[in-house]
């Protein structure tokens, strides 16, 4: 038995289209300036974006920084200001100050590795970040690990604080290798290209 | 389509571009720094540690008279006043469990001025360095004749039992004196005599420090050179912070009694520096570990090193 394919009725047919030249490619060019104006938009629009994550992460540093120097003026002036041969109570008071340093070191780094922890970065500057927070992480323990250091003391337990110094020191060492790293990273961000062989 | 109906595409997409470039920036600032949640704390000084309360020198007191045999073969006798206040304070106080911390007994404040008095007395202040080398060996030799008793004998205490914070060791009891209860005593063990003499020869200004062997508690003075003449020994050093310190005992006691029958034990002085003599093995070829008194405990790294700021931060 043969089959046969019924007409398709003339309503559901594809009305012909009178196509003019002139304005086709008038539509073309429209459409054409629409991406284009998308696109410059997008491309300035991250752009804009990416600087202003940098410029936030830069001021977090900036203010890492400046709150880290005023640390560092504290502990090089308690460490300066020691007699040479302290008495018992000099000792004592040292110690005392020494804690109050090391308390004022950990929160002042637990708290801009919380800030710097939260920026969002550029895909570029994800090392930066990365290796300064870890800066701030080692330097945080070693904070810690000068109030173990001060407690111990208090306590006379002598041998305990000096232990307690030397893991901070070594803790000292960590943080001074991952600026290297902020460094190095920082300027392959800036710079472009490859990561050297550290 | 005219021209005229992608003119207002265009300026739409300008309008766009305008207000998220421009406008938006002018509102919020530039850069938008988000305000961190927590709040940095501020630095807080330390409370000024109390003043010691000083031990009045009215009221009861123990007097205690030492005799001794100076390094000139004369014979001397001294008397020592300690306030009762002061002695019961000090036996009423815990003794430290770590050894690196009994430089503190030495240095005691309410001892000093006990110290400094009686470490003068014995010792004048000489016009040259003989004298003031002789000072040095009276006070030394003065010490060392302080009797021995170990720390575990009831004998070594007026009361004649153990203070209430004696601590049982595995090797028997530790009980560190401070210098005025060595002297209300009479008697003490090898730290108890390196301690009192540490802060008698603190008080007069001599650079002091504990040494310390597994067995035994000696003293290391500080000297730039010490030759003498008559020695029959090299004299022994210990480096500590680019200084010279030489080896000093504390007490007289060289193993065994007199005699079978006498509870008094042989002893002999001992020179600056003189280890050959030693009765511990440990004093002979071992290197103690050196306790300086006059120290503070401080890290060997704290700088900070300053970090490059990204190009566009404050």
């Amino acid at each position: 038995m043969a089959l046969a394919i019924p007409k398709i009725p003339d309503v559901l047919r594809l009305p012909k289209i009178a196509v003019d030249r002139r304005r086709a490619l008038t539509a073309a060019g429209a459409v054409a300036a629409v991406i284009a104006v998308a696109f410059i938009g997008w491309t300035l629009h991250v752009g804009w974006t990416e600087d202003r994550q940098v410029a936030a992460f830069g001021g977090h540093v900036a203010a890492s920084e400046a709150d880290l120097a005023r640390v560092s003026a504290k502990i090089s002036s308690c460490i300066s200001s020691r007699p040479e041969y302290p008495s018992v109570a000099e000792s004592d008071t040292a110690m005392r100050e020494f804690a109050a340093i090391a308390e004022y070191g950990r929160v002042v780094t637990a708290y801009h590795r919380q800030v710097i922890g939260a920026d969002e970065v550029p895909e570029a500057y994800t090392g930066v970040q990365s290796a300064y927070i870890r800066a701030l992480d080692h330097l945080n323990r070693a904070f810690s690990l000068w109030s173990s250091a001060a407690a111990a003391y208090d306590a006379k337990a002598y041998a305990a604080a000096k232990d307690h110094l030397a893991g901070a020191d070594r803790a000292w060492k960590d943080y001074v290798a991952a600026i290297g790293d902020y460094d190095r990273e920082l300027r392959i961000a800036e710079e472009g290209g490859e990561i050297p062989p550290a | 389509m005219e021209w005229k109906d992608i003119i207002p595409v265009l300026a739409g997409g300008l309008v766009i571009l305008v207000v998220a470039l421009v406008v938006k920036p002018a509102l919020v600032g530039e850069p938008a720094v988000a305000t961190p949640g927590p709040v940095l704390p501020a630095y807080v000084p330390p409370a000024p540690l109390p003043a010691a309360t000083p031990f009045p020198e009215v009221g009861a007191a123990h007097t205690r008279t030492f005799r001794w045999t100076a390094i000139d073969g004369g014979v001397h006798t001294t008397e020592v006043r300690v306030p009762e206040a002061l002695f019961l304070a000090h036996r009423e106080t815990p003794r430290f469990a770590d050894r690196l911390a009994w430089g503190r007994y030495a240095l005691a404040e309410e001892d000093r001025p006990i110290l400094a008095d009686l470490a003068r007395r014995i010792a004048p202040a000489g016009g040259n360095p003989e004298e003031e080398y002789f000072g040095l060996m009276n006070l030394i030799f003065f010490v060392q004749q302080i009797p021995y008793e170990p720390d575990n004998s009831t004998d070594s205490y007026i009361e004649g039992a153990l203070p209430r914070h004696a601590r049982p060791v595995k090797d028997g009891i530790e009980y560190p004196k401070y210098p005025a209860e060595t002297l209300v005593d009479g008697k003490g063990d090898c730290e108890d005599s390196a301690i009192l003499l540490a802060g008698l020869l603190d008080a007069l200004g001599y650079d002091t420090v504990l040494l310390l062997y597994p067995d035994h508690m000696a003293l290391g003075i500080r000297m730039d050179g010490f030759h003498p003449y008559y020695a029959k020994y090299t004299p022994k050093y210990f480096d500590y912070g680019g200084k010279h310190y030489y080896y000093v005992e504390g007490t007289t006691y060289y193993g065994g009694k007199v005699s079978a029958d006498s509870p008094v034990l042989r002893g002999k002085p001992f020179p600056i520096g003189d280890t050959e003599d030693a009765s511990f093995g440990s004093v002979k070829s071992g290197t103690p570990e050196i306790v300086p008194l006059h120290s503070i405990p401080a890290p060997a790294e704290y700088r900070i090193r300053p970090a490059r700021l990204p190009a566009g931060g404050a």
